[in-house]
């Protein structure tokens, strides 16, 4: 099962609007953008793979801080390099979508940000996510002092269980309580 | 995706559980959710100004932002009032001038009647300059002022339209409409600061963990957000080590600053003393004088004006320097600020009008020689109503000529010298922040002026947007090239529902001077709507007897105590089941907090265990090896 061609199979399109929380059109404009990405020979096999910095050349990730941990999230590949086939590109959009629910949401975002993949937001986690928000140079980081002040500070306000972490739960608890999280985390081709 | 499809395929097999009649009820709520998101979607599309908002906020930080936020809703709000007041006074006042006429009471005294808005001598070119700048002369007979608008009545066979009666009621209802503008976003405010932890000091985690927006396009637009998010981290983080070094001050520093601030308090409350007295003696002269010709003539005229707003600058300036002392955090220093502020300007309104007041009225003496025959001083002001519309119009337009003549020839000239002169005087003083509680306090002031004319002068709605406008623009230009960014700035969530506050002071100020105006001062004799009448109220009644003989019955009974009075019990009965509905969620936040808790705890039990049987396992194992 795969895509051929340019052109989707209808079970398939039903299929695939079934198992995510997309509508037709997202999911055919979806198949566009994506096969624009392929190269002639790759678009005539099926389940092609497509390297991460390709997909990072699309404009919606191109300058997202998080865009590398996003792709590495959603993608399937037995050598974790972060490339995404068709589906693992779908799965993308349809956690990103309109109508995914704050569960599915705030499971992706934890994963996003859990640059170690150790199921946990440690310290170090904390500080790469920092880092992302404010910008990677010089003068726009905070100074070493202010990011062990504002670490110490989100685990003393989202670490429940005091284990020097913050585990999915906790997560979900702190995103419960923002108003907007379900429209800022939000991905629209 | 493989496994939700062999889970989706697994369910496909299954009988369907879920009925027709909840399936029907999911798709509902989904059209329904997609619906307000469209609906949301498309008021984005039609917001004013919004991607000037947005560089405004990743440049200069929440709190600049705020301000603008503010100025937004005052231009909506002035724009909406006058498409409210021009569809029902000043359109059929247009449309039924030629077609009906003012019915007239030959029962009042002659010398109550005369008023003769247009002189008749030859009038000089400068001098319509001049009446355009204080609502006189070819200004003053116009649809601007109350004085224009005159008591028709149309009756047709199935339509009658009563203009006093219509003027009146617009009246009230704008300033209902206003208030229910205000406290619907003092709702808004007030939710957001309560669902984000709404504490003085950050929700960090939630700053960190839900701020990034993932729709973010373009390198500019990702850099002026994370610009923003760097603002908002170093405030917060910078109030907190505020606070702790606060807290962390030996009892006799406490005592010290606290005597400190004690004393500061009084000293800038002197200071506003001071400033009402002033504008008490400039007002008095003002209209002891206003009858001079000329340029010397306007000056008098604007004297009341111009001490306002020399005392609205020069004492804030001073309480900025006591603020100095005091050493209150920043988010502190400018709610303080703003209330001090507030409190100089709206009273010096209130002197202002006060004066006007002791005038019209010979200082509430009716039986007094000049207020005898009309009950209001009937030689100085034949048609009061209309001055007092000239003095907010004046107001109006003194505010916004000074904002103007401030920008161009103070801030502009100091961004050159500072740019230019690399003396060390011109980096002393230094490229000029914004500073947002005056700025805010501007506004507030403009606005009540506005509220407290609109009975008497129809159209400042209308002006008041215009002027918002323009000043949109100018404060923006100002921010972008005269302004450097804020060293500190302070949170945006509190403050702005501190600006509908404050907002609200003024509009209690506004509705007491037209209830005052309403109910007891008597209506001109010369001109008016309400030419005939003991008080402007006193249509409501003469009216209401013409309605139909059910209509009030119904309406006594409304105003009844039998009606009434079930009315607040239910009122009083839904807030008790909202304010038991309110306890009970947050009971369960709390207990759902501790079961996060224990289950935490009971992880880290299980996971000592299972440690404790592998090594168990393993040590026979061992020997076992060996």
């Amino acid at each position: 099962m795969g895509t051929t061609a340019s052109h989707l199979p209808k079970d398939l399109l039903s299929e695939y609007q079934e198992l995510t929380f997309l509508t037709k059109q997202e999911i055919l404009l979806a198949h566009k953008r994506f096969t624009e990405l392929l190269t002639k020979d790759e678009k005539d096999h099926q389940n092609t793979r497509v390297p991460m910095d390709r997909i990072l050349t699309l404009p919606e990730l191109k300058s997202n801080p998080f865009r590398k941990r996003i792709c590495h999230v959603f993608s399937t590949s037995e050598h974790k390099d972060g490339s995404l086939t068709f589906e693992d590109f779908l799965d993308l959009l349809s956690a990103f979508s309109d109508s995914a629910t704050l569960e599915i949401k705030s499971h992706y975002a934890f994963r996003i940000f859990d640059f170690d993949d150790d199921g946990t937001l440690d310290g170090g986690d904390l500080e790469k996510l920092v880092n992302c928000l404010t910008g990677e140079t010089d003068d726009t980081r905070l100074t070493p002092e202010e990011m062990r002040q504002l670490i110490s500070n989100i685990l003393e306000e989202s670490d429940i269980d005091k284990d020097g972490t913050v585990n999915l739960s906790e997560f979900q608890h702190v995103i419960s309580r923002s108003p907007d999280f379900v429209s800022s985390f939000k991905i629209v081709l | 995706m493989a496994l939700r499809r062999a889970a989706w395929q697994a369910q496909q097999m299954q009988v369907p559980v879920v009925s027709s009649r909840e399936s029907w009820k999911r798709n509902k709520a989904k059209t329904l959710h997609k619906l307000k998101d469209e609906i949301r979607g498309f008021i984005y599309i039609f917001a004013l100004w919004r991607k000037t908002l947005q560089k405004i906020g990743g440049n200069f930080g929440g709190g600049v932002q705020s301000f603008f936020l503010f100025l937004r809703f005052l231009v909506v709000l002035n724009f909406v009032s006058f498409l409210l007041i021009a569809g029902l006074v000043l359109t059929p006042s247009i449309v039924f001038r030629s077609v009906a006429t003012g019915i007239v009471n030959s029962s009042v005294p002659e010398q109550c009647m005369e008023y003769d808005p247009n002189p008749q001598d030859l009038v000089m070119f400068y001098n319509y300059f001049l009446d355009l700048l204080s609502g006189t002369g070819f200004m003053e007979y116009s649809y601007m002022f109350y004085g224009y608008y005159n008591n028709t009545m149309v009756v047709n066979e199935n339509f009658s339209y009563n203009i006093s009666l219509a003027y009146l009621f617009t009246a009230v209802f704008y300033f209902i409409f206003c208030l229910i503008c205000i406290i619907a976003r003092m709702g808004t405010a007030a939710r957001v600061a309560v669902a984000t932890g709404g504490s003085a000091v950050g929700n960090y985690s939630m700053i960190v963990f839900t701020s990034w927006d993932y729709g973010c396009l373009g390198d500019r637009a990702t850099k002026l957000k994370q610009k923003n998010i760097h603002y908002r981290l170093q405030v917060d983080l910078e109030e907190e080590r505020i606070k702790k070094r606060a807290a962390a001050l030996t009892l006799r520093q406490k005592i010290l600053l606290y005597s400190l601030r004690v004393g500061m308090a009084l000293i800038a409350f002197g200071l506003i003393i001071a400033a009402f007295y002033c504008i008490f003696l400039a007002t008095v002269f003002s209209q002891a004088n206003s009858n001079q010709e000329g340029i010397l003539g306007l000056i008098f005229q604007y004297l009341p004006s111009m001490v306002i707003t020399a005392g609205n600058f020069v004492v804030p300036l001073l309480c900025d320097q006591i603020a100095l002392i005091e050493q209150y955090s920043p988010s502190t220093t400018v709610i303080i600020a703003l209330l001090r502020a507030v409190f100089l300007r709206l009273v010096s309104l209130g002197v202002l009008l006060f004066t006007l007041w002791s005038q019209i009225t010979c200082n509430g003496n009716t039986s007094s020689t000049e207020c005898t025959p009309c009950q209001y001083n009937h030689k100085e002001y034949p048609c009061w109503e209309t001055r007092i519309g000239q003095e907010m119009y004046k107001l109006t337009l003194f505010d916004f000529l000074i904002n103007i003549a401030v920008l161009v020839l103070v801030e502009i000239p100091r961004r050159i010298v500072v740019d230019n002169w690399s003396c060390k005087l011109a980096q002393w003083v230094g490229r000029q922040e914004f500073v947002v509680s005056s700025n805010v306090l501007g506004l507030v002031y403009g606005q009540t002026v506005v509220w407290t004319g609109a009975l008497f002068c129809p159209l400042l709605p209308l002006i008041n947007t215009v002027k918002f406008v323009i000043l949109f623009y100018c404060k923006k230009i100002t921010l972008f090239y005269n302004c450097r960014p804020a060293l500190k700035t302070f949170r945006s969530t509190t403050s702005a529902f501190f600006f509908l506050v404050v907002l609200m002071f003024g509009w209690g100020l506004a509705t007491v001077v037209m209830v005052y105006a309403l109910a007891v001062i008597h209506p001109s004799m010369g001109c008016g709507p309400f030419r005939f009448f003991l008080n402007m109220w006193e249509i409501v009644p003469t009216s209401f007897y013409n309605l139909s003989a059910t209509t009030q019955e119904f309406l006594f009974f409304i105003g009844s105590q039998a009606f009434s009075i079930p009315l607040c019990v239910l009122f009083c009965v839904l807030m008790c089941y909202f304010v038991a509905f309110a306890s009970v969620y947050g009971n369960s936040v709390s207990l759902l907090r501790a079961q996060l808790k224990l289950e935490g705890r009971d992880k880290q039990f299980l996971v000592k265990q299972f440690e404790e049987v592998r090594r168990r396992l393993q040590i026979p194992g061992d020997i076992a090896d060996d």
